[in-house]
């Protein structure tokens, strides 16, 4: 993984004297309100319903066994013992002292880490495959390039004040488990026949109110190009996106508006002036990020795997894990573990310090010290031995991290909603509850397959519910909490198109959620084929038997 | 309002803005009544779109309708990156003091102030340079920092 240098350790740390000096300021009463608030946002706080919120960067989520216990120190320090994964690979505390989080930002620089531009109207923390670096499908690591725009994006003199906020993807594997087509920008990055890395960019997808899937506006851009590139289509969104309303803000409505042949030409014009100028990334700047990368020293293990086999038979419980939590490794004799934080009665994706110690441990014990935070805010285990996983299943399931949920119901994504989040219409986290205590027969659920399940709190779409097979908003009618329901949302993996779903009909009330959600799965499993996935089945069969049975009762 | 300049060059990256009250008496024109030859100063506002006439000019302000409209930003880089602007170039309206250091690298060298705002009393140099060095290239410094620092150590 990248590992500071002088340069870098000197800019986070000069951040956070200048962020503690604007915070000493506000307290001082010398700085406004609502001119602090764009300072402390780009800091990663947030004021939310309950108390402020502070967001901290996980570049591409990755982080080391280090960076992870002095999460959980803060954790324990700062806040109530707990954190919270979010959708975007970061950790959020929900109950820091506004006073106190210049010294939580030096807590994490001593461990280079930060929470620049964690939020705002800015570049956002890139955001690409959990299993980057590890997938047996990937063909080439897209870390490297996301850590040069971490850098490059890093208070931008030009793109630090955009209509709004700018979210930006990479995936370099087969599957695209970073879903870059639902993102401001989605990056695809490869090799091409030489050899040689290449980029093909989309713009303009988004979540949120206007749900919009990306549009392809250059393919097999050379790496050195990268940062001119973004440059040009940076300057072209901070000039002429809109920001008269922030609903109209995002760069998705600007290439709607222009159309995106007509956007990208912009772009190419303006590319023209920068192409070759001195952002152009060197040779030995593209091999120094690479350098951060490589893989590293496996040990030899046999392809033999009798043993698995044999501890598998010996329990189901474990079988089920291996099939659904564990995935295939570049290297022989190594696996990929998700730990999943979904269990029912504990918010998705709220961790304790405790865990995060454990996690931290085993990513020693079982790795090389390192822990992916992924997008369905849960944990990854990128190098652990086949020879291991049993040990760390038994571990795991004393930390209640072992639940055999990855890519079933169970895996609930979930934003904070209204418990947390002053934005919201509704609440999310009892909804994911209520749904996990309903539906949950671990046989049934392995039964039915792989579905995703999306809640989103309000039309922000945190929990990206419009990707979701099954998705969930919450709205407000009249003052109180309805949810709406879409179906055949996918987020791009699995060798199919992101596509986004669709509202079955009228929202229904929190309480009859759970029979709704039941009536969904009651006609997938009348009408499946054999072993038929729930978005093929949909694909096949339409909304319209599932509107039925919805609605049946109501005419 | 205090008028903030630079009494540097503004493509002088090394030198420390010096920091002066007063206004000037520069007749301002809006892009639509300004005459290239005029001698006059140019009134900018953010939406306007630059051209090589610019030049001529021997001072333009831009006009930030509120501090967060960054489209001010890009149209300073261009004035001073595209159009070869050298004259002074000045942040007018809702400036906050706060992101001066970014006006800075983007090619502005003089800034009013709105009267409300206040530099930091500890240390009114401050805003204009609080790192050491950026990851990017900026007007000021038109090399990125993989060209410039060995880094790495
Ligand atoms: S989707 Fe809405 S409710 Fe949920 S976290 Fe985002 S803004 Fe808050």
């Amino acid at each position: 993984m990248y590992r500071y240098d002088t340069f870098d350790r000197r800019f986070v740390s000069e951040r956070v004297e200048h962020y503690r000096a604007q915070t000493q300021r506000y307290l001082a009463g010398e700085l406004a309100e609502d001119e602090f608030l764009q300072l402390r946002l780009r800091n990663g706080l947030y004021v939310q319903r309950l108390a402020p919120m502070l967001r901290v960067a996980v570049p591409y989520g990755t982080l080391s066994s280090d960076q992870l216990r002095t999460l959980a120190h803060i954790a324990r320090d700062f806040d109530r013992g707990y954190g919270h994964l979010s959708t975007r690979q970061n950790v959020q505390y929900n109950w820091p002292e506004l006073a106190e989080v210049p010294d939580i930002l030096q807590a994490l620089a001593e461990v280079d880490m930060h929470a620049i531009q964690t939020s705002g109207n800015c570049i956002r923390n890139v955001t690409t495959d959990e299993f980057a670096g590890v997938a047996a499908d990937e063909t080439i690591d897209p870390r490297p390039y996301c850590e040069l725009m971490r850098q490059w994006s890093t208070a931008h003199p030009e793109f630090d004040w955009l209509p709004r906020k700018f979210k930006i993807a990479v995936s370099g594997a087969a599957t695209d488990r970073a879903a870059t087509l639902v993102h401001d920008i989605g990056l695809k990055v490869y090799r091409d026949n030489q050899g040689a890395v290449q980029f093909d960019f989309s713009v303009g997808g988004g979540l949120g109110r206007t749900p919009v899937i990306a549009e392809t506006i250059r393919t097999g851009l050379d790496i050195e190009h990268l940062l001119t590139y973004l440059e040009a289509i940076m300057r072209v969104y901070n000039r002429y996106g809109r920001r008269d309303n922030k609903y109209k803000a995002r760069i998705k409505i600007l290439v709607r508006a222009m159309g995106a042949t007509s956007f990208r030409e912009q772009v190419d014009a303006e590319w023209a002036h920068l192409k070759d100028g001195p952002s152009t990334l060197t040779d030995e700047e593209i091999a120094r990020m690479e350098s951060h990368f490589v893989p590293p020293a496996y040990h030899e293990h046999t392809e033999d795997l009798s043993a698995l086999g044999a501890q598998r038979l010996s329990s189901p419980e474990f079988g089920r894990w291996v099939a659904q939590n564990v995935s295939a490794h570049k290297q022989t004799g190594y696996a990929v573990v998700t730990l999943s934080t979904k269990v029912a009665g504990i918010p998705p994706g709220d961790v304790t310090d405790l865990q995060m110690e454990a996690v931290a441990d085993w990513a020693d014990r079982f790795g090389f010290g390192e822990i992916r935070i992924s997008h369905e805010q849960n944990f990854v285990l990128p190098d652990v031995p086949i020879a291991s996983l049993w040990e760390l299943w038994q571990e795991a399931q004393a930390q209640e991290l072992a639940e055999s949920n990855v890519g079933l119901l169970g895996n609930i994504i979930c934003c904070p909603g209204g418990d947390y989040c002053s934005l919201a219409n509704a609440k999310s986290i009892p909804v994911a509850e209520a749904i996990q205590r309903e539906i949950a027969d671990a046989d049934y659920l392995h039964d039915l397959g792989p579905i995703d399940l999306n809640i989103s709190g309000c039309m922000n779409a945190c929990g990206h519910h419009h990707v979701g097979n099954i998705g969930i908003l919450g709205v407000d009618k009249k003052g109180q909490e309805f949810y709406q329901i879409s179906l055949g949302g996918h987020s791009g993996h699995s060798g199919l198109d992101a596509s986004l779903g669709q509202i079955v009909g009228p929202s229904c009330s929190r309480a009859d959620v759970t029979s709704v959600i039941g009536k969904i799965l009651d006609v997938f499993v009348e009408q499946r084929q054999p072993e038929e996935a729930f978005i093929h089945c949909f694909k096949r069969i339409g909304i319209e038997p599932f509107k039925e049975r919805i609605y049946a009762s109501a005419d | 309002m205090r008028l903030l300049t630079e009494a540097t060059e503004w493509s002088d990256e090394t030198a420390e803005p010096m920091l002066e009250q007063g206004s000037d008496s520069m007749v301002m024109q809006p892009l639509s009544e300004w005459v290239p030859e005029s001698g006059n100063g140019l009134a900018l506002e953010v939406d306007d779109e630059p051209t090589s006439q610019f030049c001529q000019a021997p001072l333009i302000t831009i006009n930030f309708p509120v501090f967060t409209d960054g489209r001010g930003l890009s149209l300073a880089v261009l004035l001073r990156t595209r159009y070869d602007f050298t004259g002074e170039l000045r942040a007018v309206g809702d400036v906050h003091q706060d992101l001066l250091h970014y006006m800075r690298r983007c090619g502005f060298d003089s800034y009013v102030l709105p009267e409300h705002r206040q530099l930091p009393a500890a240390d009114n140099r401050q805003p204009f340079s609080p790192y050491t060095d950026y990851y990017q290239a900026s007007v000021i410094q038109p090399e990125p920092a993989f060209r410039r620092v060995p880094r790495g150590a």
